[in-house]
């Protein structure tokens, strides 16, 4: 699992993601440069914590690793710190069990998004 | 480097009768139930070094699927190539019969002891007998030697405790990396904690090496996944913890996608019952498990594993009675506040280092771990043990996994 | 037997440590309580380095939700209230569901904590926990034993089985025991309801006031629809009721606990929702606020608990036999007296498991592990 940091203080793990991880404790205000502009912090983003790159609406999926981690619950600006508080896994419902991994006719694994 | 070299790898280990190599040469003291418990502590305590106590709370009379998984965790636990020599304690009158336990694990050449508190004439007798017994069983291991073993007749069980963001960032990948080193050397990783597969299932689905196996995988995840259902609550509120949350963990799918990194990238092979039997040199497999530490880990060394590579983000300290826990954290202040309790630095891929080059650092302390090298759990003398119990409910909604 | 010149309830007048809020306690520990699997450990070496000190390891506390986390949360916190306890070090690990620092906001008695995370490491935790533990023992020596109005007694009683051997040999005894207690004005905990599965229809008969029979009710079917029948609930069908309430004197049924719920009948009898085994059932009489449990057992299960002083008592002559220094009570033995031994216990004689010194802690759980 590569990932690619950003100033050093922050980690991306995989392109298509649209969150990072904070590498250490980030003021409100801090500022970025990725994928061509820049994010800024609208509030702190501690140690290990996630803010978003883009912004999201309710709904939208939260993408880290290159893969589903949840669905914002609320509207999420580019540079909000991304959480329990405004983020929402997809598993964990009844009706949810066996997730996004199926067998096709081959028996290959498939992917569903849920 | 462009392609990965497998590393031939040597240790100095006990061989046993029945060919398996342990990294450590203890006298197990095993209770049969909740009843013994206090008598198996009491012996293993006053008998001193090398002897080493497995308490727990199952019962005289455990239900049948709950029997059978802790007959075979007690007999695993026996019979784990790191016990030169195990002594059953029981009140008497459990359902379970210490003999066959004693006999299923002498048929694997080691000796075995059993004792009874009724028959011994009580406790404080049982005690005494119980400090005789295992001094004989000592004596008896103290000729063993190490001798030259590959790394291949290894067994190793990777876990994740106390997990933050870092376990994924870091921690994780850098035992993933040991964990491919070991399979590529011929030897076994493995990995449980299924509740942590939920989200990320999909790719160990992908790397499975047939239909079956993904079968019984995906079986065991959605398993787990009802499991809340038993307790009415939404399996979101256990997972992630909200010491995983505290940590930057908010889904169990961002857990999950964090955790399954630990088990490398190599095909994977089987899905193994809580407790059983772990093929040695059966490269990367999966054991069901509770996400529940103590008692995944208490599962995988039932299984045979002799070494437990453990990461943590928050810093959890556990160790196992008879198998040396290495503790990798990839949280730097973790590290920096209780040293004295890790192994390994992970954090060090969040600065810039490979995963490769930290997960070389983590695989030379795997194999000093073999060779003898204390672990910070071992010098601290931190043993935990627990086996997973199947109450009723949950046997008779979701059915039996034994 | 007890002597002509005092009624057997006269008897119960015992010494015991004053509480502050609390009943008076038969004995003055102090209690050192991980509040999860992962820092027992660290509890244990505090407990072995703080000579007066005892310790409550269990097997919980990590990864628990809903009612199971409820339950283990509120035993912790009831165990820790017990009369017998004069004060409690919580350790904690530091990233566990039920965290040291939350029970000790939740425990109203003198209590110290430290976490194993947030003081660096298993040995800082461990020097302060002793620390903690020494300042709260010189505390506990401060004061005399005084004495102990019966009327403030709570009896704990934990059916271990309904063998023929306890039926015709223990019932009586304990049955007498429970009269004193009762006559005396204290009251009675019985762990636990798994015994009187069989008989939940006669559940109005069994109790004192709707409200009871109700939640006895209640109790009782959850136990038929989601617990496999154990030996006990097997030996109990083949009881009469009477036979398994002579247990604690066909005294009707006040109340009826959860596991871990501490008691709040003024006077009578209340059964706990506990299942068959020892360990799991003291624990819960420890939390309903017991002073002492007496153990009903055939098979002679002879471990003593950390809160709880607890006495053997047997039916079962070949039980007896074999283990004589475990048992404290041989109901076949017409010069063994449970009333007489139970007093003395409370007075501060050590009972069996107190003289060998082994004690086992555990909690029951209302879920599987997740």
């Amino acid at each position: 699992m590569k990932g690619e940091t950003i100033d050093d203080a922050a980690i991306r793990m995989a392109p298509e993601d649209n969150v990072v991880t904070a590498l250490e404790d980030l003021p409100a205000g801090r500022a970025f440069d990725v994928d061509g502009g820049t994010v800024t912090l609208a509030e702190p983003v501690e140690f290990g914590h996630k803010f978003a790159l883009a912004s999201l609406d309710p709904g939208d999926t939260v993408r880290k690793y290159g893969e589903v981690v949840g669905t914002a619950t609320e509207p999420i600006a580019a540079g909000e710190w991304v959480h329990t508080h405004n983020v929402v896994s997809t598993r964990g419902q009844p009706g949810d069990e066996g997730g996004e991994a199926d067998s096709d006719e081959n028996g290959d694994a498939e992917r569903r998004d849920t | 480097m462009s392609e990965r070299a497998v590393d031939p790898r040597e240790f100095r280990g006990y061989r046993r009768a029945d060919g398996r190599v342990g990294v450590r040469n203890y006298v197990a003291v095993v209770p049969v139930s909740v009843t013994a418990s206090a008598v198996a502590k009491a012996v293993a305590s006053r008998a001193g070094t090398g002897v080493r106590a497995l308490p727990h709370q199952m019962p005289l009379s455990p239900n049948e699927a709950a029997r059978t998984q802790v007959e075979t965790v007690l007999e695993g636990v026996g019979a784990n190539p790191n016990v030169a020599g195990a002594l059953y304690v029981a009140l008497g009158t459990e359902d379970i019969a210490s003999e066959e336990l004693a006999d299923a694990v002498a048929a694997t050449g080691r000796p075995v002891e059993t004792l009874a508190i009724r028959e011994a004439g009580g406790t404080e007798a049982a005690v005494d007998r119980g400090v005789d017994l295992a001094e004989d069983l000592r004596e008896v291991a103290s000729e063993a030697r190490r001798e030259t073993a590959d790394t291949s007749e290894l067994v190793v069980a990777m876990e994740c405790g106390g997990s933050d963001a870092t376990s994924g960032l870091a921690a994780n990948p850098v035992v993933g990396d040991a964990c491919d080193r070991i399979v590529e050397a011929g030897g076994t990783g493995v990995i449980s904690e299924t509740p942590e597969f939920i989200g990320a299932e999909h790719i160990l689905a992908e790397r499975c090496v047939d239909d079956e196996v993904r079968e019984k995988l995906l079986a065991r995840v959605e398993r787990r996944e009802r499991m809340a259902d038993l307790m009415g609550v939404d399996f979101r509120g256990a997972q992630p913890s909200p010491g995983n949350q505290a940590g930057g963990l908010t889904t169990i799918e961002e857990k999950s996608l964090g955790a399954i990194a630990k088990g490398g990238t190599t095909p994977l092979r089987d899905v193994i019952t809580y407790g059983n039997h772990l093929p040695v040199g059966g490269g990367f497999v999966v054991m069901d498990s509770p996400g529940y530490d103590v008692e995944s880990v208490s599962g995988k060394v039932a299984g045979g594993a002799q070494i437990v590579v453990f990461t943590t983000g928050r810093g959890s300290t556990t160790g196992n009675p008879i198998a040396p826990v290495v503790k990798v954290t990839g949280n730097p202040k973790t590290y920096e506040r209780m040293h004295e309790n890790m192994d390994v630095d992970a954090s060090r891929v969040l600065e810039g280092e490979s995963v490769r080059t930290v997960g070389g650092t983590l695989s030379d302390r795997i194999h000093d771990v073999a060779d003898g090298t204390l672990t910070a759990a071992e010098r601290h003398g931190m043993a935990e043990f627990a086996i997973n119990d199947l109450p009723a409910n949950e046997v008779a909604t979701l059915g039996d996994p034994t | 037997m007890t002597s002509e010149m005092e009624t057997e309830a006269d008897s119960l007048a015992v010494r015991g440590f004053v509480r502050d809020g609390r009943p008076s306690g038969v004995r003055n520990h102090v209690l050192v309580v991980p509040s999860v699997i992962c820092s027992g450990v660290v509890a244990e070496t505090v407990a072995e380095e703080v000579p007066e000190a005892t310790c409550a390891p269990h097997d919980h506390g990590c990864g628990q939700i809903g009612a199971d986390e409820a339950q283990t949360r509120r035993t912790l916190v009831n165990v820790c209230r017990n009369p017998n306890v004069a004060g409690v070090v919580l350790v904690g690990l530091g990233c566990e569901t039920i965290s040291s620092e939350s029970l000790a906001a939740q425990v109203d008695v003198p209590v110290r904590q430290t976490a194993i995370q947030t003081a660096g490491g298993t040995d800082e935790a461990i020097e302060a926990g002793r620390e903690a533990a020494t300042d709260l023992v010189r505390e506990a020596q401060q004061g005399d034993r005084q004495r102990v109005d019966p009327a403030a007694l709570t009896l704990g009683v934990t059916v271990g089985d309904l063998s023929d051997s306890t039926v015709e040999h223990v019932a009586p005894e304990t049955g007498r025991l429970v009269r004193a207690v009762l006559d005396a004005g204290g009251r009675v905990v019985v762990a636990g309801a798994e015994a009187l599965v069989p008989h939940a229809d006669a559940a109005s008969d069994l109790t004192a006031g709707a409200g009871a029979a109700d939640d006895l009710q209640d109790v009782l079917s959850e136990h038929r629809e989601t617990v496999t029948p154990t030996g006990l609930r097997r030996a109990a069908a083949e009881q009469s009721p009477g036979a398994v309430t002579a247990l604690w004197d066909g005294a009707p049924v006040a109340d009826v606990l959860q596991y871990g719920e501490r008691a709040t009948h003024d006077a009578g009898v209340a059964v706990v929702d506990s299942r068959g085994g020892f360990e799991e059932s003291a624990t819960a009489l420890a939390a309903a606020g017991a002073q002492v449990v007496v153990h009903a057992t055939a098979d002679g299960v002879p471990t003593g608990h950390p809160v709880v002083p607890v006495v053997k008592v047997t039916g079962n002559a070949a039980t007896a036999g074999a283990m004589p220094a475990d048992i404290d009570v041989d109901a076949t033995n017409p010069d063994d007296s449970l009333i007489g031994v139970t007093r003395g216990v409370l007075d501060g004689d050590a009972s069996a498991a107190e003289d060998h010194g082994l004690t086992s802690f555990a909690i029951s759980r209302a879920g599987p592990s997740l």
